[in-house]
């Protein structure tokens, strides 16, 4: 399991990486990494953890050619930056290291992704976090609005008690990048359940219909692909205080995947799937059968949409009798429909008649 | 009289049909005078066997009215005084519209056109200097129209003395009209021009005062061309009777032999009987009656023994291709890129009428990758600018499947993208365009068929290159792989590890698992020669022997020097050198020069090798192809048969056949495509 780890295991097991290129060149061998394949053909559903995790395929990437050869070597300039930086106690963005990479001439890298991925490839290989690398991600985490009391260590190093519907504006408390325990808190809180909502415009529709206080919810906004902050609040939340989390999505083949994403992990994170889903949160709607029960507006599926679904049917996540249903009912339809298409029957239609009555179907 | 109103007409037609002369916008109006005076320029220095030297210069002289000078210069025989007002002042004046050869002024409606615009956009005349070598000075004189008597105005004539030089002309005219810049502009023509006149040289200067300045780049002229006789199957009926009525031959027999090409004795009895025509019948008394039958026996609508009479093609030596060395030049000096390939294929003929195609492409960095490519069209050495989608020439390079040859193409129809440029040009007697405006080339099966082929030779040759490229690429990332990256990867996980670097040369030899060969080929400024390194690595674990092979230029005259390895010559044009056993983690390095090349004249050299292991970067020897090598210089070498001379007008022998047989693509040919591609 993905934990914490001290300084001193974080730099043993990068230098681990290190040392099977060294051991490598030494045997007069290509110098490789070894690393889990991070497709969908290689996630596994673990019962222990409820979550999905990285299966035993393995990929050497070894220096033969041209391209692995200089990830290779980029991975060694990462490493020797973060051990400089946990020598220095200074943290930097992902994109900071992106920067800096520039002058790492041979090593430097392309495109920002290539820089992400790797740190993803090296937390893989290290079972560590990027945290315990002293890099950040530099995309905010979402926002939240609700009868809940948590603090946060602000940037003077004091704690601030801080509660989601009181002390905050219309845009509601904005969830930092790091949600570690050493940061936040949860103190108290007077809701039954929390709502993850995909768009802004929805999430704005709900506060300004008061549904969080007329349903008593923490209403929480996505902002698309929930980033990792995003996930890892609605973990501890839902684990610390057993709240169930039902996710209010568009409905298309890419919010399952937002789902798929918040309830059983990503494929790109399977490594900290454990630490970063919540097993236990359920897809509220837009279903493909409410495209058909509410008649909303829909657009038709496109080429991309019907080759995503198509992936779908054959992702471990989605082999769930009802997820197979839904995605063939959409395919069936070959429809789709945004969340805000509930508004054909006007504004309060969401939180009067659409939530009320999907809620009740669970029983919240 | 009746001549006289005849012109009336053609002066009133200009007046009212500008549009389709290529004066309908102001921006056509100007490349179209351009076009007419250059066109006037190249054609009377290529009578002359004068390398010309042309100068262009647009000044704006009023921006709200759009009125600007064009002033065109040359280095010509200029034209004598008392042709002047006929040159300028008449339209459809000259001899060429009735000779049957290749020539550019066949294309426009003359320079008077020019100055007939101009006179009806600004009332002004044109100026004109003319000096002819035998003639100390100049002369000066302003050339108006009266449009109605299609006869020219002359004003302040003069004699001035030009100095040093000894001959040209210089035409400065006003209009209006607008410079503007792209695809269709002044600029364009004048570089596409370039490139087809490479043995020319261009000098512009735009209304902002920049200079363009294409250089020449050959000293060759074009080949003289030679009016020939009409052939059968290109007259039409008018043409006919015309011919006929005017002809003082006293026998039909004579008549056909003399007055057309293709026509031997017995042909010329044939048609006579196939068209009921009394041999002895003197031409001038045909009826219109046996002028139409003696027309359907020339388009073969006439059997005899159920076949049409059979004629020779005419001969092909009044066409004057561009060639594809000099193509190469020209594209290569227009646009900075690399590699050009080009192919000239075989005069042909269709409907009587002789015909060239050639084609050449140019492929690299210099141009955009995600763009359609730049199509060049030229018809007997004249740029096409207009109408690009309409024209035979598009439609040939459309036709092809580019995919094939490593250009990007929806659904393998249609202009292909990427970085290149193509061009075609068809030389020909008679150009066939889709309208008066003069700009797209009509449908002909027979043009057509041969310009795909063209483009076809030639996207093989693109994609040999392209082959090539790409495995020089590969060796490239090889060597980067083992000479940057893995020493990087030692120290960097050494230096993290606090452990010593460790000996690369294991890794390596795993790595390459290979024998490589590194080739450059560059032109060498300082002693004007192409400098040629072959480097041979040996990157396995046992010791190696090779023999290895190169193509070099030795027919094009070039001497190799500074090569110390020596070698032997195989064949024409390859060279070998049988190398001493190469230990594993070793090199040899071969290197010579090619003198008496230039710059651009070889860029790239094939490698090949003789040995069992594969060499990266050269091609194994094929024998077979050496041999046929081998045999096609015997065959060259050998002495020439005895060929017909042509006797022009030899009365009873037959006119030998003029027309090379198209050349047959034999197991021979198509090899030494391989081993030479179509580079040089």
């Amino acid at each position: 399991m993905a934990e914490r780890k001290s300084i001193e295991e974080t730099k043993t097991a990068l230098h681990d990486v290190v040392r099977e290129m060294y051991d490598r060149i030494v045997k007069g061998e290509p110098p490789t990494m070894t690393l889990p394949v991070r497709t969908k053909n290689n996630i596994g559903f673990d019962p222990k953890l409820g979550v999905y995790k990285y299966g035993k395929k393995q990929t050497i990437r070894d220096a033969t050619s041209l391209g692995s050869a200089k990830q290779l070597l980029r991975a060694l300039h990462v490493i020797e930056f973060i051990e400089s930086m946990i020598d220095d106690g200074k943290s930097s963005t992902l994109r900071e290291m992106y920067y800096i990479s520039e002058g790492w001439g041979l090593g430097k890298f392309q495109s920002q992704n290539e820089s992400n991925n790797l740190a993803e490839d090296l937390e893989i290989v290290t079972r560590c976090l990027r945290e315990d690398f002293k890099l950040r991600p530099e995309e905010d985490g979402a926002r939240m609005i609700g009868n809940l009391t948590l603090r946060e260590r602000n940037r003077r190093g004091e704690w601030m008690r801080i509660n989601a519907r009181d002390d905050v504006g219309d845009s509601g408390y904005g969830v930092p990048y790091n949600v570690e325990a050493e940061k936040i808190e949860f103190l108290e809180h007077d809701i039954n359940f929390i709502m993850a909502i995909e768009t802004g415009g929805m999430f704005d529709r709900l506060v300004e219909n008061g549904f969080d206080e007329d349903f008593n919810c923490a209403l929480l906004h996505l902002k698309g692909q929930p980033a990792r902050s995003t996930r890892r609040i609605m973990k501890r939340m839902s684990e610390e205080w057993d709240l169930p989390v039902v996710v209010f999505l568009d409905g298309d083949p890419w919010s399952f995947r937002i789902f798929a994403s918040i309830a059983y992990g990503a494929i790109k994170t399977a490594h900290i799937s454990e630490y970063l889903a919540t097993p236990t949160s359920t897809y509220l709607g837009i279903t493909a059968d409410d495209i058909l029960a509410y008649d909303l507006p829909s657009d038709d599926l496109s080429k991309k949409d019907i080759e995503a679904l198509n992936a779908e049917l054959s992702d471990p996540r989605f082999a769930d009798g009802w997820w197979q249903e839904q995605i063939n009912m959409m395919l069936e339809v070959g429809k789709k429909a945004e969340q805000q298409s509930l508004a054909k029957y006007g504004l309060d239609f969401v939180t009067e008649t659409y939530l009320p009555e999907k809620l009740q179907q669970l029983g919240l | 009289m009746a001549a006289n109103q005849k012109q009336v007409a053609i002066s009133e037609f200009f007046e009212k049909n500008k549009h389709f002369l290529g004066f309908d916008t102001l921006n056509r109006a100007l490349i179209t005078a351009v076009k007419e005076a250059v066109d006037n320029a190249l054609d009377a220095c290529e009578e002359a066997r004068i390398l010309p030297d042309i100068v262009v210069k647009i000044t704006k002289l009023d921006n709200k009215k759009d009125i600007l000078q064009l002033e065109v210069e040359d280095n010509g025989p200029g034209i004598p005084r008392a042709s002047i007002e006929k040159v300028f002042g008449q339209l459809l004046f000259g001899s060429r519209f009735h000779a049957i050869r290749q020539s550019r002024g066949q294309q426009g409606i003359g320079i008077t056109g020019v100055v007939m615009y101009s006179q009806l956009t600004t009332g002004d005349p044109t100026h004109v200097e003319s000096k002819i070598a035998k003639e100390a000075t100049a002369v000066s004189v302003d050339i108006g129209l009266d449009t109605r008597k299609n006869k020219a105005i002359k004003s302040n004539q003069d004699r001035i003395d030009w100095g040093e030089k000894a001959h040209g002309l210089k035409v400065k005219t006003k209009m209006k009209a607008k410079y503007q810049r792209g695809r269709q502009s002044v600029w364009q023509y004048l570089r596409m021009t370039s490139i087809v006149n490479p043995h020319a040289d261009i000098l512009f200067i735009d209304p902002d005062g920049e200079k363009h300045h294409w250089q020449r780049v050959t000293e060759r002229l074009p080949g003289r061309v030679e009016a020939i006789k009409p052939h059968p199957n290109g007259i039409e009926l008018g043409q006919l009777q015309r011919l006929c009525s005017e002809s003082s031959e006293s026998r039909m027999t004579k008549f056909l032999r003399r007055t057309f090409s293709g026509v031997s004795q017995r042909a010329a009895k044939q048609l006579c009987e196939v068209s009921e025509i009394e041999e002895k019948l003197k031409p001038k008394s045909l009826t219109p009656q046996q002028v139409r039958a003696l027309l359907e026996a020339f388009q073969g609508e006439r059997l005899l023994d159920e076949k049409p009479v059979k004629l020779l093609n005419p001969p092909t030596s009044c066409l004057s291709p561009i060639e594809e060395l000099l193509i190469k030049k020209g594209l290569s000096k227009t646009i900075d890129s690399k590699f050009v390939t080009t192919m000239t294929r075989a005069p042909s003929v269709t409907q009587g009428n002789p015909f060239q195609v050639e084609v050449g492409l140019i492929f690299g960095d210099g141009m955009a990758a995600d763009k359609p490519v730049e199509i060049l069209r030229f018809a007997n050495r004249v740029p096409l600018m207009y109408q690009q989608g309409g024209c035979l020439l598009t439609k040939a390079i459309e036709s092809v499947d580019w995919r094939q040859y490593g250009l990007d193409q929806a659904g393998g129809r249609g202009v292909p993208k990427g970085p290149a440029a193509i061009l075609v040009h068809l030389a020909s007697t008679n150009v066939q365009f889709t309208s008066e405006a003069k700009e797209a080339l009509s449908d002909n099966e027979t043009v057509m068929e041969e310009a795909r082929k063209a483009m076809l030779e030639m996207g093989r040759g693109l994609r040999k290159h392209l082959e090539k490229q790409k495995k020089m690429g590969k060796t490239k990332e090889k060597f980067e792989l083992i000479n940057d990256i893995i020493p990087a990867i030692a120290e960097k996980s050494a230096a993290l590890l606090e452990l010593p670097v460790p000996d690369l040369a294991g890794s390596i030899t795993k790595i390459m698992s290979a024998v490589i060969a590194e080739t450059t080929t560059t032109w060498n400024k300082e002693t004007k020669q192409t400098d040629v390194h072959i480097t041979l690595y040996n990157y396995t674990a046992r010791a190696r022997s090779y023999t290895i092979l190169v193509n070099w230029p030795e027919r094009q005259g070039a001497t190799m020097v500074g090569n110390e390895l020596g070698g032997r010559k195989e064949a024409m044009g390859v060279w070998a050198w049988k190398l001493e056993t190469l230990q594993p983690g070793s090199r040899t390095v071969i290197t010579y020069s090619l003198d008496g090349l230039e710059k651009g004249d070889w860029n790239e050299t094939d490698v090949f090798y003789r040995g069992s292991q594969e060499v990266i970067g050269a091609t194994k020897m094929d024998e077979k192809l050496l041999e046929e090598i081998r045999r096609q210089e015997e065959a060259l070498n050998a002495p020439p048969p005895d060929e017909d001379i042509d006797e022009e007008g030899a009365d009873e022998s037959p006119e030998p056949e003029a027309v090379k047989p198209e050349p047959v693509a034999t197991a021979g040919d198509t090899k030494q495509t391989t081993l030479f591609g179509g580079d040089y």
